[in-house]
Parts: structure tokens; sequence; C-alpha cells
């Protein structure tokens, strides 16, 4: 599927690197000045007695130290893992109830208090149950991701499956399709935008409940390692793991964002 | 009546299609029945060219609904090859006034949404057949664009040809050529014949042109306000209907004479006093 394509200008190396920055100059303003704003603060010891710790430069330093250490990596790739997995699962899960959902009125209608009810309650709430269930552990922070993954696909899935026109329902019908070819060539093709955007909010919420899920008794990830360098006073360390943090959810959330202008379809 | 006397009088003979008997669509509008399409009597024959008019709700895309399957009548049958129809079916391919193309397919992946619903799984056989009815369209050079991309026009087109490879035995066609300028209107006219032509289909068309009625149509259906069909007129122009054979002598006078009388019998049926010329 092709859509919203960029124009590809093709130019000599430097002046492609000049027009760059041009495009983008308030980005990188924007960088700068957030980077400056901290500095100060710190610099200004507007954090109390540590502040020296957490300025960006000293989060620069203790980067350094962790990527070469291999801190970064033993704590951010079970991160990864944890979210990956459950996502994946709420995605077999959520993708196929989603549709169903949406296509069959009454599916929906059955289903709408329980879903309402239960997306509003915070699954940290269910740790302790999680824990009695699972054990402290892996399975547990799954199981949390899990349970806050699946209601923005689930409910943007049925969005999208029931918002798809009567009119291509009606041409499919009059071409003989059943309930089969409907779902797999209407319903679906349909609701694959709202199913991105579902994708794009799940990641999201995952990636934010995920630092305090691992605080619940792993042995790694970056939720286990802010607990960790607090322990050890190594506020800088702590800084550090907040920036990669952000990084990582902002990469991930990059990935979303090219995967829904690349099968977003325009009506 | 208009004395035909060209082909339609064997019109006769031709095997009935399509039957309704006493078809009548009862709507609640606030508390009150009220009759969409009322006792309607009609046989259609194979490979007629049936179009119905009728003033704004007369219930003409409703009666077409129901052929289609669409709706269940409130009472009446209508039969398919003595068989009562009971829902939508590949044998009967709607059109409808709003284009239905799904946005995320090219037009030859539109074309081809039939075919794989029929369950023709082979790519080239697929695009084969489906490159066939967009060449009959005359979308050739649009196979690869997206809706979003194309004119009313050739969205109509494309439809068409959706609709077209499925080889329906009958088209049924409401107001297909809606809100089309005059030029892309006439061209599919003489499209849609010629279509008609090859494919031998029979099509039940529903319009509120009456200059597209006559210009289409073996026989026009003309329906009242009340919803019934108050009357059958026989179109005795002989086919081409455009092109030279429409300059010929008598061909202008002729067409309007009918139009006229297919004009009277709206405005009668729509509760006007009919005029004469």
């Amino acid at each position: 599927m092709k859509m919203g394509s960029k124009e590809d200008n093709i130019q000599s190396g430097s002046g492609m690197i000049v027009d760059f920055i041009k495009g983008r100059a308030f980005y990188l303003l924007g960088i700068l000045l957030f980077l400056a704003a901290w500095q100060i603060a710190c610099t200004l010891k507007g954090f109390g007695d540590f502040s020296e710790a957490f300025s960006p430069l000293s989060a620069a330093l203790a980067l350094l130290e962790m990527a070469r250490n291999g801190d970064i990596l033993h704590h951010a790739i079970p991160s990864l893992r944890r979210v990956l997995v459950s996502l994946s699962l709420a995605i077999v899960f959520a993708l196929p109830t989603g549709v169903l959902v949406g296509y069959f009125r009454q599916l929906e209608q059955i289903t709408y208090v329980p879903f309402q009810f239960m997306r509003m309650i915070s699954p940290l709430a269910w740790m302790p149950i999680a824990i009695i269930i699972f054990g402290v552990g892996d399975v547990s922070v799954t199981f949390l991701l899990w349970l806050v993954a699946i209601w923005p696909l689930i409910l943007n899935t049925v969005h999208g499956a029931g918002r798809v026109s009567p009119l291509w329902l009606n041409m499919a019908k009059t071409m003989g399709a059943k309930d089969m070819g409907i779902l797999s060539k209407i319903i679906i093709p349909a609701a694959i935008p709202d199913m991105l955007t579902g994708l794009r909010l799940a990641v999201g919420v995952s990636w934010i409940i995920l630092v305090p899920a691992e605080m619940l008794g792993v042995p790694d990830g970056l939720g286990y390692f802010i607990l960790d360098t607090r322990d050890r006073f190594r506020y800088d360390q702590l800084m550090a793991t907040i920036f990669i943090i952000g990084a990582i959810g902002y990469l991930l959330d990059s990935a979303n964002r090219w995967l829904i202008s690349k099968f977003a379809w325009k009506i | 009546m208009a004395e035909g006397t060209n082909d339609k009088a064997g019109s006769g003979r031709r095997k009935t299609l399509i039957s309704l008997s006493g078809v009548t669509k009862k709507y609640q509008k606030n508390g009150k029945d009220l009759e969409a399409v009322s006792g309607c009597d009609l046989e259609i024959a194979e490979n007629e060219f049936l179009v119905i008019v009728g003033p704004t709700g007369s219930g003409k895309s409703t009666l077409l609904k129901m052929i289609a399957g669409f709706e269940p009548p409130t009472s009446g049958e209508i039969r398919l090859e003595g068989e009562l129809i009971k829902g939508p079916g590949a044998d009967r391919g709607m059109i409808f006034q709003e284009y239905a193309l799904l946005p995320w397919r090219t037009v030859l992946k539109n074309v081809e949404l039939g075919l794989e619903l029929k369950g023709v799984s082979g790519e080239k056989e697929k695009k084969a057949l489906a490159m066939n009815y967009i060449d009959m369209v005359g979308l050739t050079y649009a196979a690869g664009k997206y809706p979003v991309e194309l004119s009313g026009g050739m969205k109509r087109r494309a439809s068409l040809a959706m609709i077209l490879v499925t080889k329906p035995k009958i088209l049924l066609m409401d107001g297909p050529f809606n809100a089309l300028d005059s030029k892309t209107k006439l061209t599919l006219h003489n499209e849609i014949v010629r279509i008609w032509e090859h494919e031998h289909n029979t099509i039940i068309f529903v319009t509120s042109e009456l200059d597209e009625a006559v210009k289409l149509s073996d026989r026009i259906a003309v329906m009242n306000k009340r919803g019934q069909i108050s009357r059958i007129i026989d179109n005795p122009l002989p086919r081409p209907r455009f092109g030279k054979e429409a300059l010929a002598p008598d061909f202008h006078h002729r067409f309007v004479a009918l139009r006229e009388e297919v004009m009277n019998e709206v405005k009668i049926g729509a509760g006007l006093e009919a005029c004469t010329i």
C-alpha cells in the first residue's frame, strides 16, 4: 500500500545537510532550549543538594560509563523483551476480539459495559492478584503489561471494524460475499488504520507502565535499575536511565507513526 | 401507447426472468404505516433493458433494493426464474448511486475483489479477467490508480467493472449516472448499452431523468407517488440510438414524442395536471 509518499529531492551531500537542518531548525532549537534549561536549573542547585548529579552533563557522563560497562544493554534488553512479548500476546488476543465485536452488533452490546469498566482500572491495581497467580517475576510483569495493552487495541479495532461503510458491505453482498469474505476482504483491511492507532496507544501505555511493573521483584530492566541507582546514590545514573527510557519510548512511537503513515489509506 | 413494430414485438416470447406479484413495502414512520411500494406486478424478460422512472419518493429505489434482496417485501413476492428471492446474491449485481470502491485498493485490485470473493485465486487469471472489464469500461490507463485519484466519471466506470467482472445475470442500477456532467453521462450511456449488448445481461435501471430513460430502455415502467406502477410503456425506438442513427429524419421527433408521453404519465403520477403536445 502506497500512501502519503514524500518527494525525494536529489542533491549534493552538503546541500542536503543544510536543507535538513533548515527544515528542522525549530525542532533542534527546542532540544537545545530543553537541555539548557535543565543544565541551568541544576547548576543553580534548583533541585537541592544533589542538583549537580541531575544535570544533563553528569547524565551524559554516566551514560557513557553505562554504555561501556554494559549496564544499558543489560537492562534495556529485558525491558524491551517484556514489552514486545506482552504486546505480541495482546495483539493476538485483541485484534480478533476487536474485529468480531466491531462486526457483530450483539457482541458489541454484550461486551460494552465489561470492557468500558475494565479498561478504567490501572493494571497496577491487579498487581497483588498477579503475584498470587503467577508469582513474583517475569510472568507477572508480562501479564500486567498485557492487561494494559489490550484495551487500546480492542477498542480501536472495534471502532475501525464498526465504522465500515454500509455501501462496501452491500456491494460485497451483491457480489455474493458471505461473512468470512466480508471479514477478510472488507472489515479487516478497513480497520487496519484504527488497529495501528490502537497499537501506537498500546505501545505508549505499555512503556509507561513498564517502569513501575519492573519495580515488582524482577532482577533486571530499566524500572529495576531506577531503584538500583537510587539505592546506590548514583543520581547521575538515575538521570541517564530516565533519558534512556524517554529515548526508547520516543523511538518506539516513531516506528509506530511510520507504520501508520505507510498503511493508512485515505478516503 | 406507442405503436411499437420493431423487434420488441418478440418480447412476449422471451423468457421471463424476474416476476413481481403484488409487491408491497410498508414502513413505520411516526407511528403511521407508509406504503413506499404498493401492489406492484411486473414481469421482466431475459436480456431486457427495463428503466423505472417516477417522481421523487415513488419507491423506485425501494423496489430495486427488494429485487436485489437487501430488503424483503412486506407482502407479495419476487421470483427469479421461479425461485423466491431471499437475500442478495451474485446473480444480481447492484450498482449504487454512490460508488463503493475500496479506498485501500487500486482500480485493478478493486475489480479483482469480486473474483477473490468467488474463490478465483490465480494471480494471472484474476488480473486477466479484471483487465478485460477494465478495458471494457475504458479505464485501462487508470488501472493502477487509487479511488481518491479518480474523477466522478472514472469512479462510476470502476464500480461498473467491479460488478461486471462477477458476471451477474442481472444488473441493478440505482441512478448510476446521477451527478455526472452531461458529456460523461452521454459517453457512459453509449457504453452501458454496448456492454449490455455484449454481455447479454438483463438491466433494471432506476432514474428520474426521462431523456436517459428513453435513450436506454426497451420498456419504461412509470411509478406514481403512491408507490404503484401506473403504466408500462414500450420503447419502439430502433437501436443504436446515438451517432448517425440518431440523426435519422424522424428519430428526434419520435424521441421527443415518447419522452413527452412518459413525462405526462410521471406528472399524473405526481398528482400534477398533464399537458398535451
